[in-house]
């Protein structure tokens, strides 16, 4: 999942580029809004953190602009005031949901994780499918109640794949939205992870989770439900 | 920059002066005019009756003038007042003494005997005269004759008067103007002198030489003083909250600085403990911000407030809770009518309502409802839900501020507590029950407006 964090003050925004990343987020990282916007109209974001305060194009307008660009991914609004006249026009602007300073990192987790889900149409934390179950509360995978042990980039991935089941996702996409920007799109980690997932969620090679389709990319098969 | 008043008035009386002023000279002069022209033809008119006075009878019964009139005007030449007498037969003809160089052309025509006809007359020179000419029927004996007597006056004399007239006239009105202008302006002045007043007040309290705007102000002034003088105190009282907010947050900082201070200057401090020292005193200065902002949020009241309708408040408040508590599937009942008003600061409001919407979103299981009605020229506000409410023995905690009331879920005292602050610098008045939809029941009273 890639991620956009517009935050002026660099200790936090240092702070949260590295436990996102820590995470398995693909992290984009702003000190402003002006980097933001381009950041946000440019790359392929699943999700924005966006601070009120910023200073020059404030979050309230980054968050319009974006908007009015037709940028529809979910938007957690950061603000150090708490007020409810900056929520509710935050939230007016297009953002979807609002945290105030100062936070818990699990917390902001907890708060991505739902809004990723939200976005990609389940309402449920919990996404079940067939033998594997991935909870995104608690970023855990079963395999028949089997805890699936997965670090954090291979969760990721999975995730990415299981919110968007039965879709051709190519390697590109799934880069992207795993990896920030300076990432070396030739290497064959992704390769790697999916082998090694593969591994992980099927040692018996019956249930075939992931498919590969030559050089179109990669389909997660399962459907959703018991 | 606009005109000032001053201007605007002393230019409005300028013009409205001098109108009023030249049409009453107009008026003056076109009066004296006709009353002059009036008093020549009747001076025309006694001449003609002093010839007719004089007049005598010749030998044959004719009509002869003397040599010598009883109006020394006929005998000089200069006076500018001639006659002439013809029978209109042709067979008599007089003229007067004063006609001696005098060129005229007099009409002859044929009146109507005994009514005087008026009219004007150049001579050769170009000098104007008024004229009259009077025809009378002369008794003879066994027969009559009938005489045109004419007398024509040298308008020269008539026109200087008149132009004398007119000089002194304009001269005096000009005079007249000047001296109301003059007059005008120095009651601008005085009237206008307690705006200047409030201004320079103004300035001296700006500058901070002055408290408040004092002195005695004309009744005119004193809504206007007396709104600037509590729009003063407020904000002095504000500033000074400010202050002492800022000197409250300061010093409490300073113990929890001092403990993590201590806490790192000892050398056998170990990491562990260092950590929870840091743990728990972060927390501390959490807390002790929290309190301080939740003080400055509350700012009391207004001075001038527009009252702040209600609704769009709250609808824009759900709207937002609708998009946050996504998927919780609340039922929402709204009774707010438009016409709700709130007196005071709309930040307030929405602080007040966001932190009670917020609470019943929460906790309800599928029912929130805000009512909010005009009660006793106060405002009411009700908010409700179907949670699983707050025990009696918990509320006053509630209601303190930091504390939670439910662990599980965040934030819910602080709000409460915020509230509180809130409502209590609006004199209002919050009461806390249990709802027949089963859970929490808030209630908010504002009374009315102070009526000063």
């Amino acid at each position: 999942m890639r991620v956009l964090v517009v935050e002026d003050e660099t200790a936090l925004r240092d702070q949260l580029r590295e436990r996102l990343t820590r995470e398995g987020f693909a992290v984009d990282a702003a000190p402003d809004g002006e980097e933001g916007l381009f950041l946000g109209r440019e790359y392929p974001v699943d999700v924005g953190i966006v601070d009120l305060g910023l200073p020059g194009l404030s979050g309230i307008d980054l968050i319009k602009q974006l908007r009015e660009a037709g940028r529809d991914f979910p938007i957690l609004i950061l603000t150090a005031r708490g007020n409810w006249q900056d929520k509710v026009e935050g939230l007016e602007a297009g953002a979807d949901d609002y945290l105030v300073k100062p936070f818990h990192v699990e917390e902001l987790l907890a708060r991505l994780n739902a809004l990723l889900r939200r976005a990609a149409g389940w309402s449920q934390p919990v996404l079940t499918f067939g033998p594997l179950v991935l909870d995104t509360r608690t970023q855990s995978v079963r395999r028949d109640g089997e805890v699936v042990d997965l670090t954090a980039y291979e969760y990721r991935v999975l995730e990415y794949l299981m919110l968007h089941p039965g879709e051709v996702i190519s390697k590109t996409e799934l880069t992207e939205h795993i990896y920030y920007q300076d990432f070396d799109r030739d290497s064959n980690v992704l390769e790697v992870f999916i082998g090694r997932l593969r591994r992980k969620l099927d040692p018996g090679g019956a249930l075939k989770p992931i498919e590969t389709l030559r050089g179109r990319g990669y389909r997660f098969t399962l459907s959703a439900g018991q | 920059m606009r005109r000032s008043i001053h201007f605007r008035l002393l230019m409005a009386a300028t013009l409205v002066l001098v109108a009023f002023l030249g049409l009453a000279g107009i008026a003056v002069e076109r009066a004296y005019h006709s009353s002059s022209r009036q008093a020549l033809r009747e001076g025309l008119l006694a001449s003609v009756y002093s010839l007719l006075a004089a007049a005598q009878e010749d030998e044959r019964g004719g009509m002869r003038l003397p040599e010598v009139l009883p109006d020394p005007r006929f005998n000089r030449p200069d006076s500018g007042r001639v006659a002439t007498v013809t029978a209109l037969n042709g067979d008599y003809r007089w003229r007067s003494a004063s006609a001696l160089g005098r060129r005229l052309a007099w009409p002859s025509a044929s009146l109507e005997p005994g009514r005087p006809v008026y009219g004007r007359l150049k001579d050769a020179e170009g000098h104007r005269y008024a004229l009259i000419q009077f025809a009378i029927v002369w008794e003879l004996d066994g027969g009559e004759r009938r005489y045109l007597i004419s007398v024509a006056e040298d308008m020269a004399g008539f026109d200087a008067e008149q132009s004398a007239f007119r000089r002194t006239l304009w001269l005096w009105l000009a005079g007249v103007a000047l001296v109301l202008l003059l007059a005008q302006g120095v009651v601008l002045r005085w009237g206008l002198r307690p705006l200047r007043q409030v201004a320079n007040a103004l300035r001296e309290v700006e500058a901070g030489r002055a408290e408040r705007l004092d002195g005695d102000y004309p009744v005119e002034l004193r809504g206007l003083t007396d709104n600037i003088n509590s729009f003063i105190d407020q904000s002095t009282r504000r500033q000074t909250r400010y202050r002492h907010s800022l000197d409250d947050l300061a010093h409490s900082l300073k113990t929890p600085m001092a403990v993590l201070q201590g806490a790192l200057e000892r050398q056998d401090t170990g990491c562990e403990e260092l950590r929870r020292t840091a743990a728990e005193q972060l927390a501390r200065m959490q807390a002790i911000v929290g309190r301080q902002l939740q003080r400055a949020a509350a700012s009391g009241g207004r001075v001038l407030a527009k009252p702040v309708a209600v609704r769009p408040v709250v609808e824009r408040l759900i709207a937002s809770l609708r998009k946050v508590y996504h998927q919780r599937r609340l039922e929402v009942a709204l009774e707010v009518p438009e016409t709700g008003a709130f007196r005071g600061d709309q930040t307030d409001l929405m602080e007040i309502l966001g932190n009670l919407l917020d609470n019943a979103f929460k906790h309800a299981r599928r029912q929130v409802r805000i009512r909010a009605y005009t009660k006793d020229g106060g405002l009411e506000v009700t908010v409700e839900d179907d949670g699983p409410g707050i025990p009696a023995e918990m509320r006053e905690a509630v209601l303190q501020r930091g504390t939670r009331g439910d662990e599980s879920v965040a934030g819910q005292g602080i709000g409460l507590a915020t509230v509180r602050e809130i409502v209590s610098a609006y004199n209002a008045r919050l009461v806390l029950t249990d709802s027949p939809l089963g859970g929490t029941r808030i209630v908010i009273h504002w009374p009315p407006a102070r009526t000063h």
